[in-house]
């Protein structure tokens, strides 16, 4: 026998492991004489270049805390919350406007009220866009889902993700409401250093 | 013959916002007496409970769709007559068609207008604007 088979555990095997398996194999087939093992070894050599390829693309997807896409579909939900968040404001600063049009000439009143009109009806993108956003967002937690199921098959242990360098270390861009820090916390912060 | 600014009008979104916006457009219409529902099973409880002239109502929402709410609406003897107007970034041809077959009064696709909002509006009464 050429090699030892892999350990019969009634699970299926890790790529990981799988990969360091193919590799033995490779390795005690390159050690034989015969001729007819080319053909044999192109193919396991192929398979093996592509698996290592796979875990350094998984690898790159990675980032320097071990998330995946972790936060893309947080920063997304960000995104529909606050644009929520600016089309109320912009409706509420129209309607304060369209109170006020018993107050002012009928000429101008009714230029205030298309003007009023035009603002409702352009708010209406939030609903849009949020609908939109939502999509992508649940197709990221898919996508996010089967990479993290792949990284997984492919073993926890080669798989590492660069960090960023330059600004790009510094700058994550506006935070999440649901763990950002207050004025509070940023000015208690800033006196304690 | 013209509509009537006092009819009850029930409208059915998810997004606080867009009810926002239409409150406020049928306000500029001068239909003011409007009820708000957040998806289809409180539309429905709302209109079991005492009968409105118009209902507009959005199709994704949860629980209970727009679609569904219309079924409903529809197979109910009581709420039958009820004019139901889907406003819907639900743009698709199969879309309509299955609005269409199930009794909608009219479609509207997001993003849309006070002007088209009025004239559908008008259109689901038979009266002129």
């Amino acid at each position: 026998m050429l090699h030892e088979p892999p350990p019969e555990t009634g699970k299926p095997i890790e790529l990981g492991n799988a990969h360091t398996y193919l590799n033995r194999v490779i390795a005690e087939l390159q050690a034989l004489r015969s001729e007819k093992k080319h053909p044999l070894l192109g193919v396991l050599q192929y398979l093996s270049d592509h698996i290592r390829q796979t875990r350094q693309d998984l690898g790159a997807l990675r980032t320097a805390d071990g998330a995946l896409l972790g936060t893309t579909a947080d920063e997304l939900e960000e995104v529909v919350a606050e644009t929520a968040r600016a089309a109320n404001e912009i409706m509420g600063a129209a309607e304060a406007i369209e109170a006020l049009m018993p107050r002012v000439g009928k000429d101008v009143a009714t230029e205030l009220l298309n003007a009023v009109t035009r603002i409702y009806e352009a708010s209406a993108f939030q609903d849009i866009t949020g609908q939109r956003i939502t999509k992508i967002i649940r197709a990221v937690q898919d996508i996010e889902e089967k990479i993290g199921a792949l990284a997984e098959a492919c073993g926890e242990g080669e798989i590492v993700g660069g960090d960023p360098l330059g600004d790009a270390a510094l700058l994550n861009g506006p935070q999440l409401g649901k763990t950002a820090a207050t004025q509070d916390d940023i000015d208690a912060l800033f006196d304690s250093i | 013959m013209s509509l009537d600014k006092k009819m009850r009008i029930l409208i059915v979104d998810d997004y606080a916002t867009m009810l926002r916006i239409l409150r406020n457009l049928l306000r500029q219409l001068e239909l003011e007496n409007v009820d708000e529902a957040a998806n289809g099973e409180e539309a429905l409880f709302k209109l079991r409970k005492s009968p409105y002239d118009l209902v507009i109502s959005d199709w994704n929402m949860q629980p209970m769709t727009g679609i569904e709410l219309l079924r409903h609406v529809r197979a109910d003897a009581k709420l039958r007559p009820t004019p139901f107007i889907m406003v819907t970034a639900e743009s698709k041809t199969e879309n309509v068609i299955v609005a269409k077959q199930a009794g909608v009064s009219n479609y509207i696709v997001k993003p849309f207008n006070a002007e088209t909002l009025k004239m559908k509006i008008a259109s689901v009464f038979k009266v002129a604007v």
